[in-house]
């Protein structure tokens, strides 16, 4: 019994969280990413251009910063697309949960553009991926987003 | 919005809603905030046995701040009979509901959602009417009042 809890609490304890990649090296992919993505959106290919973003989002680190850099890429690439039914059609299933994380953060900050567009993003999304998705971005306390 | 029962982990015979105690981690759920734009927001907190809802009502001037205000305190002092009413709203909104395990036993899950969703969406054009009355009547006071003058 004694067993039990000590796994327990091992597994959901946030402080033993371990991280497998420095910060710095989290940064410098992100950077890398953004490159890639601001070559993607001249083309313009919006669709790869998210794909790259939401690949490698930076769940597994507790950085404030790794997770801001990576938000604000994904925001880029959100903000400049126009057409956003053929954005989510292309999309790898895969992605939608992160993508979905990412459109909650986006309802948090109260910019009204960016509500606005999270907000039709979310319908859209919610429509193909369905309430799951939903519930695992609500539920998911581990991969923070 | 799956609740179930939760006994108190830390003290005997209790029995808490955890969403408001937040006592441990693992019993709660990411909150989730939607802002519609700057001046309106909706806060979603979830745990085990509990949630908590909480929203902040568009306020144009300072008419709708003091009327929403009122109205909002009106509501909340009888939380009593509301049952699923916050009797304080959450720090930086106007008003809050918590639901529990229990109402959801006692209550339709669907009829909840429904009764907060015509909740926010009621709320907007109460206070725009309050808002239309007040100026009616101040309107017809003063046009009475001012007619022994002419």
């Amino acid at each position: 019994m004694a067993d039990d809890e000590d796994n327990a609490s091992s597994v959901l304890d946030a402080d033993t969280f371990i991280e497998t990649e420095s910060p710095e090296v989290i940064i410098a992919r992100i950077e890398g990413k953004s490159r890639q993505v601001e070559r993607l959106l001249r083309i313009p290919q919006y669709a790869e251009a998210l794909e790259t973003a939401l690949m490698d989002a930076p769940t597994q680190t507790r950085d404030e910063r790794c997770k801001s850099a990576n938000w604000i890429l994904v925001h880029r690439v959100l903000m400049a697309t126009k057409d956003v039914d053929g954005l989510l059609m292309g999309l790898n299933p895969e992605l939608h949960d992160i993508l979905m994380k990412y459109l909650y953060r986006g309802l948090a900050t109260g910019d009204r553009i960016t509500c606005d567009l999270c907000l039709r993003l979310h319908e859209r999304l919610f429509d193909m991926a369905g309430i799951g998705c939903i519930m695992r971005a609500i539920s998911d306390t581990q991969n923070l987003v | 919005m799956c609740l179930q029962n939760f006994p108190c982990q830390e003290v005997e015979r209790h029995n808490k809603p955890e969403v408001e105690f937040k006592t441990s981690k693992e019993l709660l759920l990411n909150p989730i905030l939607i802002c519609r734009n700057e001046a309106e927001k909706c806060l979603i907190e979830s745990s085990i046995n509990s949630l908590r809802i909480s929203i902040k009502v568009k306020q144009a001037d300072e008419l709708e701040n003091i009327l929403a205000k009122k109205f909002l305190r009106f509501l909340s002092m009888r939380a009593e009979s509301f049952q699923v009413l916050r009797r304080k709203p959450v720090q930086g909104y106007d008003i809050s509901f918590l639901i529990t395990n229990f109402h959801c036993e006692e209550m339709f899950k669907h009829k909840l959602i429904d009764f907060v969703v015509a909740f926010m969406e009621d709320i907007d054009k109460e206070i725009s009417e309050l808002k239309l009355s007040v100026n009616t009547r101040g309107r017809l006071v003063a046009t009475e009042f001012l007619r022994q003058f002419t």
